[in-house]
């Protein structure tokens, strides 16, 4: 399990993507990948689309993320996600909270 | 190595031992020496010995012997160099199979016994920290373990069992470590007379996954219990948690609210997998998630979607933390939703479903450690689910800890009987199965001595006629009526007995001059006459009787469970 951080180049847009399984030993480094960078009025993308596995803390973890993004006027924009992460993110009603795409 | 190293030197000839101590001379190891393996044992008893330099062939006990013992008696590791002169490689594979670390044959090389004995020192020194590590880690376990047993017991009695397992018609199955897994039922009797349930399960592991389950059953059976909707309850926990939980932290769950009124069924599921109506082994309902877990932004009743089904008397609903989903195999596979609803293609009879989903999934989890996280639940019988009232007891309650007090002066003794309502206070706070019309006789004999014989100085020599008891009671009432000064406390203090059930203590103590106690025996055998029964009963009944101070107080123990 990996997480990869792309900023571009205007600062604008920042894609997480992550592989393996999303869960709580990502806690730290997920947070460490958005937290430094700064960006105003933009957004954060979440790559699910090798992710293989996601669980609750994930929830949270996408949670902290939203909080981060808000406080920076930023969005988070959710992509990729298909089969049972897609199953797990509408179970937990996160198609109302993010913009699953 | 911060001590002094020990080192034992075991030869029967003088010469060698000379030269071993020659040799180790500027290590500064301090040096002990024996002859044969029995001096060694001996030694080796009396003193912490570091390391065993080891002759095999000497008189009275040889070294092979010595070794095992040495081996067998020490709880700590002590590496043996055996010296020897023979080649054999036989004799030094035996030399190894009693215990020795290691061999040395003779003549010595100063070089290589130097090193040997460092390099086993090394090890002793490896072992040594291990085994401190070791200590240290079944401390922190056994800590662990008393905090897991203290919260266990909190929340047993948040959770309330005893009114989960009163309800007709509701089986769950949950591991008794489910809460520590953040999974919760709550059930409790609403207003149609019907049933709400929650199941609910929070993020995380562990004790901050359990916390905030102590809020939600605060307020889910307070709500519940005074009338309100299960959509207030829901906001109302939903805004709590709010409040309470860090960002990442929120809490799945489905409220079932079953209306005996209208015969509907009424499903809240906010986060939780699917849950399952079932009418026969069909599913007739599926009851997708379509809220917001709770607990992540603030909701107002009207703003959770509800659906509602009509009950007939065989219908059942079934529902499911995630974990029986995400239950592993061996093979890392997830038990997941098409398993489930396997399970209720293939039950044959209604009543066999929640066996069968669970044994299917334990069956295929049970390689792996994932059955503990199976929270499942099952209401049959919609129609006929409602909360049972158990031992002609309104409610179970645990035994608990509490303590009231009662202050009497001269016009409530003479215008007020406080008995009753000490009796419903008792009854409000602690249900004592079988006890209740003990404690009440208890406590009537008590008042009643302190009353007659202390505040109003009445003789229980009156008594000893049937007339005598006549005259007794309207005595009594006169005094009361004319007496100007006189008060009684009462103090019920109740604790819980490790054992479980409860202890009562009853303390009362009234204005009156008291009597000497010391000189007071009364048995129930001495049962013929009109007086004395009171306080022979409430020794029969009590474990523990006391007169206190000039022998105006009494202190009676009651114990139950």
């Amino acid at each position: 399990m990996s997480i990869s951080v792309d900023v571009s180049g205007d600062k604008k847009q920042v894609r997480l993507k992550i592989s393996g399984r999303f869960d709580f030993s990502l806690h730290n480094e997920f947070r460490k990948a958005y937290k430094d960078i700064g960006i105003t009025g933009g957004e954060y993308i979440v790559d699910l689309g090798t992710t293989e596995y996601l669980d609750s803390s994930a929830l949270g973890m996408l949670l902290l993320l939203k909080e981060h993004a808000e406080s920076e006027s930023s969005k988070v924009r959710i992509i990729n996600s298909s089969g049972e992460i897609l199953e797990i993110l509408h179970i937990a009603s996160f198609d109302k909270l993010f913009t699953l795409a | 190595m911060s001590a002094k190293v020990t080192v034992l030197i075991v030869d029967d000839d003088l010469t060698n031992r000379l030269v071993l101590r020659a040799i180790l001379k500027e290590t500064g190891f301090e040096m002990l020496e024996a002859e044969n393996g029995e001096q060694a044992i001996e030694i080796f008893d009396r003193v912490r010995i570091d390391i065993v330099l080891l002759d095999v062939m000497m008189p009275v006990m040889d070294g092979y012997q010595a070794a095992k013992l040495i081996k067998t008696r020490s709880t700590r590791f002590i590496p043996i160099i055996f010296l020897t002169a023979l080649t054999d490689e036989k004799a030094l594979a035996r030399c190894i199979e009693a215990g020795g670390d290691d061999f040395l044959t003779k003549p010595y090389n100063h070089i290589i016994l130097r090193a040997k004995i460092d390099a086993l020192l090394r090890i002793n020194d490896l072992y040594k920290k291990i085994s401190i590590q070791n200590e240290e880690l079944n401390k922190h376990n056994i800590r662990i373990q008393q905090e897991i047993n203290v919260a266990k017991k909190v929340f047993g009695n948040v959770l309330n069992p005893d009114i989960k397992d009163s309800v007709t018609g509701l089986r769950y199955s949950m591991s008794s470590m489910s809460i520590f897994n953040g999974d919760m039922i709550l059930a409790d009797r609403n207003k149609t007379d019907g049933m709400d349930v929650l199941i609910s399960d929070f993020t995380g592991h562990g004790l901050s996954a359990a916390i905030g389950s102590i809020p939600v059953a605060d307020i889910f059976y307070t709500m519940t219990r005074k009338g309100f909707s299960f959509t207030e309850t829901l906001a109302e926990i939903n805004n709590k948690l709010y409040k309470l939980l860090p960002t990442q932290m929120f809490m799945a769950a489905a409220l079932i609210s079953i209306d005996r009124e209208n015969n509907v069924v009424s499903v809240v599921n906010c986060g939780l997998p699917d849950l399952h109506m079932i009418r026969g082994t069909e599913i007739i309902k599926e009851l997708k998630s379509q809220n917001i877990p709770l607990g992540i932004v603030k909701q107002t009743p009207d703003k959770f979607d509800v659906e509602m089904q009509s009950i007939q008397y065989e219908d059942r609903i079934l529902a499911a933390t995630d974990g029986i989903m995400e239950a592993e195999n061996r093979q890392g596979e997830l038990y997941g939703k098409e398993r489930i609803l396997d399970s209720v293609r293939f039950a044959k009879k209604p009543d066999h479903l929640f066996d069968k989903i669970l044994n299917d999934c334990l069956e295929f989890s049970k390689e792996t450690e994932q059955s503990d996280d199976i929270t499942l639940l099952e209401l049959c019988h919609l129609k006929h689910v409602k909360y049972q009232i158990k031992n002609d007891v309104q409610q179970m309650m645990k035994p608990a800890e509490w303590s009231m007090q009662f202050s009497l002066d001269i016009d409530s003794l003479r215008n007020f009987d406080i008995l009753p309502y000490i009796m419903q206070g008792v009854n409000g706070l602690q249900s004592i199965p079988n006890g209740r019309s003990t404690v009440h006789t208890i406590l009537t004999e008590i008042f009643a001595n302190a009353l007659d014989h202390g505040v109003l100085g009445l003789d229980s020599n009156m008594k000893t006629t049937p007339d005598g008891y006549m005259n007794f009671y309207m005595e009594k009432n006169q005094r009361l009526e004319t007496i100007e000064e006189g008060n009684i406390q009462i103090i019920l203090n109740h604790e819980t007995k490790e054992t479980g059930g409860g202890r009562l203590t009853i303390y009362v103590c009234d204005s009156g001059p008291g009597f000497d106690f010391s000189k007071s025996q009364v048995s129930m055998e001495n049962n013929e006459g009109f007086s004395g029964r009171g306080l022979a009963m409430i020794k029969h009944l009590c474990t523990e009787v006391k007169f206190l101070g000039k022998g105006n107080a009494i202190m009676a123990t009651y114990e139950w469970g």
